[in-house]
């Protein structure tokens, strides 16, 4: 396991140097001079050349790169080149927002893994078919799609729900009170369904492979109960793969989330980058890029940790 | 030829009911049947055939394949049409009377406020089933036109992606050592950034517009063939006729191309088909996000981008359209994936 462990951390450390490296290239090739940004607009010749040797402009590529890693490391992630504000601060007032969403969709998502189960035990039957169908076109939905139909629905035809903004919350992300919850309900749903059909589908298949194997067969033929057999030797068997699966599909919740905020206008990471975007301000688009990668990248870590822990077969993988 | 038990076939029974395809096959001789359930189950088929055969049987997959070929087929007529119909007159007066051998009724980009009273389009009605949105733009036509857009997209960006993955990836499996290391690790960091904010990143030092999606999603997909066909290659890398092309003397280069390549192909062709329709979903997000595909230009994403703003008005039409034409092209893509992938999974197989 420590020699597991050891490999991973190794692994991390490459694809942290990789994913700061292309960030990096990014930034360097946003059109445009940044120190003649950085100046001001009427900056003289010569006040353009000071920035560009104060900020190591004018530096070979790999220094700059060194800088650039020295200064995340320091949790300094820039300035936006639209409001001056350093991009960490943001982030730090905008990551909050995005994880109680992220959070929230989780916790829907797992309702997946009864459902497919239940679909893989029943095969071919009709709430089978139903499930699957059901799963397949939701999982086709993009999210943004899916929201603004929640929205028009719920929040503007019925008026149930708030159609965005963001509740008060206690210790960061938990509601403070029903009402700031149910801002949370919509995003949350809408998120959490299209992972929902994604989970399901993954655990059927999953189950399905599992109680045709030999061992079900053998636990079977020694004369256990139907509820031992499947509860006792097949799902746990068929959920941990899909745990895996679901640490890799982070990233598509991240990424989901991140649109979700702009559909229901929630001050998260997305729309702090979406608001970027439109200003073209490349330093908070790389900086919450990062962000939310380090964050799927550690996530992906615990979860295969985990499940090298759980099933020995996969330490001595390559 | 019709054959001798064909004709003595009874129709009906002895009292008269018509009989149902199982009923008349079982009136036959029962050995013959069971000879010809025999012969069908272990007639020699090729590899497509017999994917095909499993295909057949998983429904959702084939309403997949139909989805497929319809928005295809609008796909093309669209490509051909547009150009040849509406840009030979700019500024002349346009109107169904005059749109020959072409799907979209209307010039999706023709501006007529006399169709949006109050700015807020109109709903849908006989001469504009979808309605017409803000500008009193025809929302069918610009549904039809964005067909266009997306199936491009998602065929270029796939193929971009794909000849990306299979150069580097069987490389990789086959060469092994240093070079594998090499691209698998890229492999594993492009792997580490959440897609769409990967493509956001990407499409922020790009810019906008809609040559810059075609290449942000084909670089970014390599990753997923590279892996899928290095894997495939390991697995086959050491199998007899491999070795039998080596002792022929046939190069490295042509090893991998001819003999390994083609027959590890199936899961690429799965993934080809859920990474078109990951593109397709991917060009609409980047579009509703402003960075995609550019007004006036039609786009299912920047139709559903320009309609929710008039979402409170309760302007349904004009979201829901692009939106159904996005989810069914999506819905067809990756549940035509799914049945190839149960179709060719030898795990699943009989």
């Amino acid at each position: 396991m420590i020699a597991y462990i050891i490999r991973r951390l190794f692994q991390l450390v490459i694809v942290l140097i990789g994913v700061t490296l292309i960030t990096f290239l990014m930034l360097k090739l946003v059109p445009g001079d940044p120190a003649r940004a950085l100046a001001g607009k009427n900056a003289t010749p010569q006040r353009i050349e000071f920035v560009r040797h104060q900020r190591g402009l004018d530096r070979p590529f790999y220094v700059q790169y060194v800088r650039y890693v020295e200064r995340l490391v320091h949790g300094d992630l820039g300035e936006s080149l639209y409001t001056a504000r350093p991009v960490a601060e943001m982030i730090w007032e905008a990551a909050p927002v995005t994880i109680q969403l992220a959070i929230a969709a989780v916790l829907i998502e797992l309702l997946g893994i009864p459902l497919g189960v239940y679909s893989a035990l029943k095969q071919y039957s009709f709430w089978d078919t139903t499930l699957t169908t059901g799963a397949l076109i939701l999982w086709g939905i993009p999210v943004f799609v899916l929201g603004y139909f929640a929205m028009y629905v719920f929040g503007l035809k019925l008026d149930w729900l708030p159609i965005g903004g963001v509740g008060d919350t206690v210790l960061w992300i938990i509601p403070s009170s029903w009402t700031s919850f149910t801002y949370l309900i919509l995003p949350a749903l809408t998120l959490g369904m299209i992972e929902i059909a994604y989970i399901s589908y993954m655990q059927r298949a999953a189950m399905l492979e599992v109680i045709r194997s030999d061992f079900i067969r053998t636990a079977r033929a020694k004369g256990l109960s139907e509820r031992k057999v499947i509860w006792g030797h097949g799902f746990k068997n068929a959920v941990i793969p899909v745990m895996t699966i679901a640490g890799i599909d982070l990233g598509a919740l991240i990424g989901g989330a991140i649109i979700t905020e702009t559909v229901f206008n929630r001050p998260g990471i997305g729309l702090m980058i979406y608001h970027a975007i439109g200003q073209r301000d490349t330093a908070v688009i790389a900086g919450g890029v990062l962000f939310a990668t380090f964050f799927f990248v550690f996530a992906n870590l615990l979860v295969d940790l985990g499940y090298a822990w759980v099933d020995p077969r996969v330490r001595l993988e390559d | 030829m019709p054959d001798w038990d064909e004709r003595q076939k009874p129709e009906r029974d002895v009292y008269g009911t018509q009989l149902t395809q199982a009923e008349t096959i079982d009136a036959r001789s029962s050995e013959e049947v069971i000879e010809e359930r025999v012969e069908e189950a272990t007639k020699p088929l090729g590899l497509w055939a017999d994917t095909w055969r499993r295909l057949r049987r998983n429904r959702l997959a084939l309403v997949g394949l139909g989805v497929i070929i319809v928005f295809l087929c609008i796909g093309t007529v669209e490509t051909i049409f547009y150009e040849a119909h509406w840009h030979v007159r700019p500024g002349s007066d346009v109107s169904a009377a005059n749109a020959p051998g072409y799907l979209a009724p209307y010039d999706p980009n023709e501006v007529n406020y006399a169709l949006s009273p109050e700015g807020l389009g109109s709903p849908p009605s006989w001469s504009h089933p979808f309605g017409t949105d803000y500008l009193g733009r025809d929302v069918l036509s610009r549904t039809l036109i964005a067909t266009r857009i997306a199936m491009l997209v998602g065929i270029i960006a796939v193929a971009i992606a794909l000849t990306l993955g299979l150069l580097l990836g069987p490389v990789s499996g086959y060469y092994g050592g240093a070079i594998d290391t090499v691209i698998m690790r890229l492999a594993d960091v492009f792997f580490a950034f959440p897609y769409i904010l990967f493509v956001l990143l990407i499409m922020s030092v790009l810019g906008a517009g809609f040559q810059n999606v075609f290449i942000a999603i084909g670089i970014l997909g390599w990753a997923t063939f590279a892996r899928i066909s290095r894997g495939q290659v390991l697995s086959v890398k050491s199998m007899e006729y491999v070795e039998a092309a080596r002792a022929q003397g046939a190069g490295d280069l042509r090893i991998i191309f001819r003999h390994v390549l083609p027959n590890s192909m199936a899961p690429v062709y799965v993934a080809m088909a859920m990474a078109i329709g990951g593109a397709i979903a991917t060009e609409a997000a980047l579009s509703y996000l402003g960075i995609g595909v550019q007004p006036p230009n039609s786009s299912w994403g920047l139709m559903i981008a320009e309609s929710v703003n008039y979402l409170a008005a309760g302007n349904w039409w004009w979201l829901l359209f692009p939106s159904l034409a996005l989810v069914a092209t999506v819905f067809g893509f990756i549940s035509f994936g799914n049945g190839l992938r149960d179709a060719t999974d030898p795990k699943l197989k009989e």
